[in-house]
């Protein structure tokens, strides 16, 4: 069954807006090693202030072309799995909310009223209309799930005894996700941001919404993982030729993560005062467990694609590998995949060194942080965003993709980019290097009494994996502004466009993963559990309230006068 | 039906792997003493000026004050093999303080009080840097850490006098009574803001602002217990006596 057509319409703009605004924040990136290594030593380039455009990279990159694609993709997976039409008025209201936010919010970035990075730290303030713009955004993002969920109660009436599709359940497992995250920071948002920045209140209490702040932050990274496992567990076994090893591990990855995803914000709150060092230390632990699901995805998807490179008669216990399709131009989606999953390996292990505790003492917020989630979100989940657009763009317009050989150079460059880039960070952070810091007017200013001549290699390794990271998106954007003006391709207009959905190989049905029930109460006990304790402190220790300031200002914002 | 085999060997070594982390975690915390910053009660006053506080043999306690886009002090001299327990707040925004090259991370919030202990056992320059962004010259904050074997105590710079602090050198006060808690030829001001004071005549009376007034006014109108009378007569205005008011207020602990 094809997708809706007006459907299909809404997708390809949930698609192509967030990549135009991602050229922006693309080119930012490359910009950002070069003012940290010195080869720019302004407060700005072409206008953009670095603080402004850092800002426009985090919210685009991290929030903007994320959440688009997770909603564009659940659209396409729940259709075309539970063969049903779903809300296009739903869908229409989600995208009209989230175009306005997201507009908002770019608009208040470029013309500099929203300097505040994408963390949104109070008390440096920005316009309302910036707060405003991200609460649309999400609020815009919580709609579609909420049109899902009778379609799929209906699919379940009609096929008792099924299991859901794979690919379903981990869409709603995003969103689940998703639901608990934002819920936090829009309380943030709303309550305490939007009314200090109109001058409502003259107050906010920062403590407090730094923890809701984290509440969300933590599992926001999950939600950007969540869709790329969904084509990991979906897509990629057949993508190799072969078979999904268990069905049951990609159920059991999925409930985990929703079970987990939310108790655990606190571990980016190791370094603050004002909490506990048992609620650090418990909420510590939790994060440890989600190495369960992660390693058993790894071990999953290892064993899947040994499964497919022995069927394409691969031999030996490690001379399978060569047998894989890692430079077909025909299956040009593999490499962003696989690539994606080889990143990964390096972003999982150095996220268990961020999360270990008292070890968070020597990388906190320095560039060891910005070097590790290069290889999650700008790893996997980018290379997912990049394969799984290009592919759903170019099947829904029944396009051919131009060409196949330039598609597949892009992960390549990327990972090589990426892990050139964030070696240098690493050792950075290593060496105390701050993170989203102008250092080239500074630490790496040869002529500053702070200069860090042992930053040098650091920043520029940066430099180099930055710059290749650069040309590889170029390289992206050549191949699809060419796919795009192609003209259609009249083989692939006779056949309806489908997600590839691999078969599990072993299809176990396992009581435990069947039902979202116990699992989204059991997160949201344990979620209260985690963090009734901090909460209760803050909120009855943190009397004081900060005042709002400006980037740009010691002074204090006037709240009272600042009207006139 | 059953969980495949191989699986369950994976789940088995992911739980084996979350253990030893765990415990490693736990050594590092409880066997080698390395802990994440504690809390300080958000509600408990923060100080609002910085200090440098000397306890016995070569200990210090630091009250550092940050702000946009500065630490004071901004240079702190101290002696090869100095403990410093370490106090950051925030004037304004959050901010960060990382001492590179040791365990010293912490996040400046408004409205709390972080801290850390450091121990110095090689001398050299320590960076402290800002790496929270906090405004247009965040690249520019940051402070250092001297520590030597030449030097025989702790030194600073870059603490920016108070009003108060200022009128207090002005008017010679500084002569006869330090603000960091050492001995001179009257009382410290350190600390003595609300507390009571043992007179000469064998009364007992709260330092508060009626009774500094008196002082200041009529000195001979009484004497701390253990001190010379020889404080002369102080010409302050209102304005004067209400910023000498709140520093030494600001000094209490």
């Amino acid at each position: 069954m094809e997708l809706q057509k007006n459907l299909q319409r809404i997708i390809l703009a949930e698609l192509l807006v967030p990549l135009t605004l991602f050229i922006f924040g693309a080119y930012h990136g490359v910009l950002q090693v070069m003012y940290q290594s010195g080869v720019i030593r302004a407060t700005s380039v072409a206008g953009i202030d670095y603080y402004q455009g850092l800002t426009a990279h985090g919210v685009i990159n991290a929030l903007v072309l994320t959440t688009f694609f997770a909603v564009a993709l659940g659209y396409a997976v729940v259709s075309q799995e539970l063969k049903s039409h779903v809300s296009i008025a739903g869908a229409t209201l989600s995208l009209a909310l989230m175009l306005l936010g997201a507009v908002m919010a770019a608009v208040m970035i470029f013309l500099g009223k929203a300097s505040v990075l994408y963390t949104f730290y109070p008390p440096l303030m920005a316009h309302p209309l910036f707060y405003a713009g991200l609460v649309l955004f999400i609020v815009g993002s919580w709609v579609p799930m909420f049109t899902w969920i009778p379609v799929y109660l209906r699919w379940r009436k009609e096929h008792r005894g099924q299991k859901t599709p794979l690919g379903v359940v981990g869409i709603f497992a995003t969103f689940i996700v998703w639901q608990m995250a934002t819920l936090p920071v829009a309380f943030e948002v709303l309550v305490q941001l939007l009314p200090w920045s109109l001058g409502w209140t003259t107050g906010v209490n920062v403590m407090l919404s730094r923890t809701l702040f984290w509440f969300f932050g933590h599992p926001l990274v999950y939600f950007w993982l969540l869709p790329t496992y969904v084509l990991y567990y979906t897509m990629l076994p057949k993508l190799a030729g072969g078979k999904l090893f268990s069905d049951f591990a990609g159920r059991f990855t999925f409930m985990s993560l929703i079970l987990l995803s939310c108790p655990l914000g606190l571990h980016h709150q190791f370094a603050d005062p004002g909490i506990s060092t048992t609620s650090k230390g418990i909420q510590g632990v939790l994060t440890m467990l989600v190495v369960i699901p992660s390693l058993l995805t790894a071990f999953t998807l290892a064993a899947s694609l040994e499964l497919a490179a022995r069927q394409r008669g691969g031999k030996g216990l490690f001379g399978w590998w060569k047998k894989l399709p890692y430079f077909n131009p025909e299956n040009w989606l593999f490499p962003y995949l696989f690539c994606g999953l080889v990143i990964f390996l390096f972003g999982g292990i150095t996220g268990i060194v961020n999360a270990s505790y008292s070890m968070n003492n020597v990388v906190h917020n320095t560039a060891w942080v910005p070097a590790h989630f290069h290889l999650t979100v700008g790893g996997p989940v980018f290379l997912g965003i990049l394969g799984g657009s290009l592919f759903l763009i170019t099947g829904l317009l029944k396009k051919p993709v131009v060409s196949g050989t330039m598609a597949l150079i892009v992960p390549y460059m990327w990972t090589v980019g990426t892990f050139v880039f964030s070696s240098g960070f690493f050792l950075g952070g290593l060496r105390g290097e701050p993170r989203r810091t102008n250092l080239g007017l500074t630490y790496m200013n040869p002529a500053s009494p702070s200069y860090r001549p042992d930053w040098w290699m650091a920043t520029h390794m940066g430099l180099v994996g930055g710059c290749i990271m650069g040309l590889a998106v170029l390289l992206y954007f050549i191949v699809l502004i060419r796919s795009l003006t192609a003209a259609p391709d009249a083989a692939r207009a006779q056949v309806p466009f489908l997600l590839p959905m691999s078969e599990p190989y072993h299809d176990e049905d396992i009581f435990a993963v069947r039902n979202f029930t116990p699992w989204v109460v059991a997160a949201v006990l344990l979620c209260v559990a985690a963090y009734y304790a901090p909460f209760r402190n803050i909120v009855k220790n943190g009397i004081t309230t900060a005042p709002g300031f400006r980037p740009d200002s010691p002074a204090p914002i006037d709240t009272v006068h600042r009207k006139a | 039906m059953a969980i495949n085999v191989l699986e369950k060997r994976a789940m088995l070594g992911a739980v084996a792997f979350v253990a030893v982390s765990l415990a490693l975690i736990a050594y590092a915390t409880w066997g080698l003493g390395i802990n994440v910053p504690t809390c300080i009660p958000l509600g408990s006053k923060p100080y609002d000026q910085a200090s440098v506080l000397k306890h016995e043999g070569k200990n210090y306690e630091v009250h550092y004050i940050t702000r946009m886009w500065a630490f004071e002090p901004s240079v702190l001299r101290v002696p090869t093999g100095s403990t410093l327990d370490l106090y950051a707040v925030t004037k304004d925004v959050t901010h960060g303080f990382e001492i590179t090259g040791t365990n010293v991370n912490l996040m400046v919030v408004p409205g709390a009080i972080a801290n850390s202990r450091i121990h110095f056992a090689k001398p050299g320059i320590y960076t402290i840097v800002c790496h929270e962004f906090c405004g247009k010259n965040h690249q520019n904050m940051n402070s250092r850490i001297e520590v030597s074997d030449a030097f025989a105590d702790y030194s600073v710079e870059g603490l920016p006098a108070s009003p108060g602090m200022k009128l207090l050198d002005a008017k010679g006060c500084l002569a006869c009574h330090t603000v960091d808690g050492s001995a001179s030829v009257g009382p410290t001001f350190k600390g003595a803001w609300g507390t009571t004071l043992q007179l000469e005549d064998g009364s007992i009376r709260t330092l508060d602002s009626a009774l500094f007034l008196q002082k200041v006014h009529d000195p001979t109108a009484f004497v701390v217990k253990g001190y010379p009378p020889v404080m002369p007569v102080i010409q302050l205005t209102d304005d004067e006596t209400e910023q000498i008011e709140a520093y030494l207020e600001g000094l209490r602990q």
